[in-house]
């Protein structure tokens, strides 16, 4: 048995596998005073070993895929992930290039996509919320 | 009991056992509570690398007496061929030593006759 405050209180790993930087700074942002998300317990953390959700950026450039598939590995379950922005989602302005290895889902299983160039930080907020209500469902059935 | 005052400030053993065996169950009750739902012998329990393959234990650190590191990973290819010879057995040193002094030897009767 778990602490139920800590049920809600969902960790989050940010994992950047080629991102122009402008998804990450918006989810930055949902950490910034206006937005504030740690007041609900939500935060980044350091390794996907603690998190309960993966947040993805970038189109997945060739050398990222190994890293990727690993990090996702290495989370705990039940886990979340969630793609942001729209190179994750179809590789966005960089979708002809060489040296992608396709959208995020390609790869590992995404749970939360969130379009946007880059998504707004009310998105991901609802985004990690939508991440929490399936992680519960799913807590539900393995309980 | 055993009361040692400086001023404000104030050491009892008692006190500081009591609060040091708080403080640990507390944390005890904490991590008792955390995740179990971990997978035994997956990635789920190797060390995080940033997403990196963790390497095997011994090149895992660089020791510390060992200040040539980046000179041996530089030049691995001429380091490789050179330290096959090296057995650190002293037969196969006194062979390389006597084989040696033969060619010098022969160099040396050769250009003498010369």
């Amino acid at each position: 048995m778990s602490f139920k405050a800590f049920k809600r209180a969902l960790w989050v790993y940010h994992l950047n596998t080629g991102s122009c930087n402008g998804c990450d700074i918006e989810i930055l942002a949902v950490l910034t005073p206006r937005y504030d998300a740690e007041r609900f317990g939500i935060m980044l953390v350091g390794s996907p070993r603690h998190a309960d959700v993966l947040l993805v950026t970038g189109p997945v450039g060739r050398q990222m895929v190994p890293r990727l598939k690993r990090i996702y590995e290495q989370a705990p379950d039940p886990k979340m992930v969630i793609a942001i922005g729209s190179c994750g989602l179809e590789g966005g302005v960089f979708h002809e290039s060489y040296n992608l290895a396709g959208p995020i889902d390609q790869h590992i299983p995404v749970d939360v996509y969130v379009p946007g160039c880059p998504p707004r930080p009310e998105a991901i907020i609802e985004a990690v919320v939508k991440a929490w209500v399936k992680l519960e469902k799913v807590e539900q059935g393995v309980s | 009991m055993l009361i040692s005052e400086f001023g404000f400030a104030f050491w009892n053993p008692i006190i500081w056992l009591i609060a040091f065996i708080v403080v640990m169950a507390i944390a005890y009750l904490f991590r008792s509570r955390g995740q179990k739902q971990y997978k035994k012998d997956t990635a789920q329990t190797k060390i995080f690398l940033c997403g990196e393959e963790v390497p095997e234990a011994e090149q895992q650190h660089i020791r510390a007496h060992n200040v040539y590191w980046g000179f041996f990973e530089t030049l691995k290819g001429y380091y490789d061929k050179v330290m096959k010879p090296h057995t650190g057995i002293v037969n196969d040193y006194m062979i390389w030593f006597i084989a040696i002094i033969a060619i010098i030897a022969i160099i040396f009767f050769i250009v003498g006759q010369v």
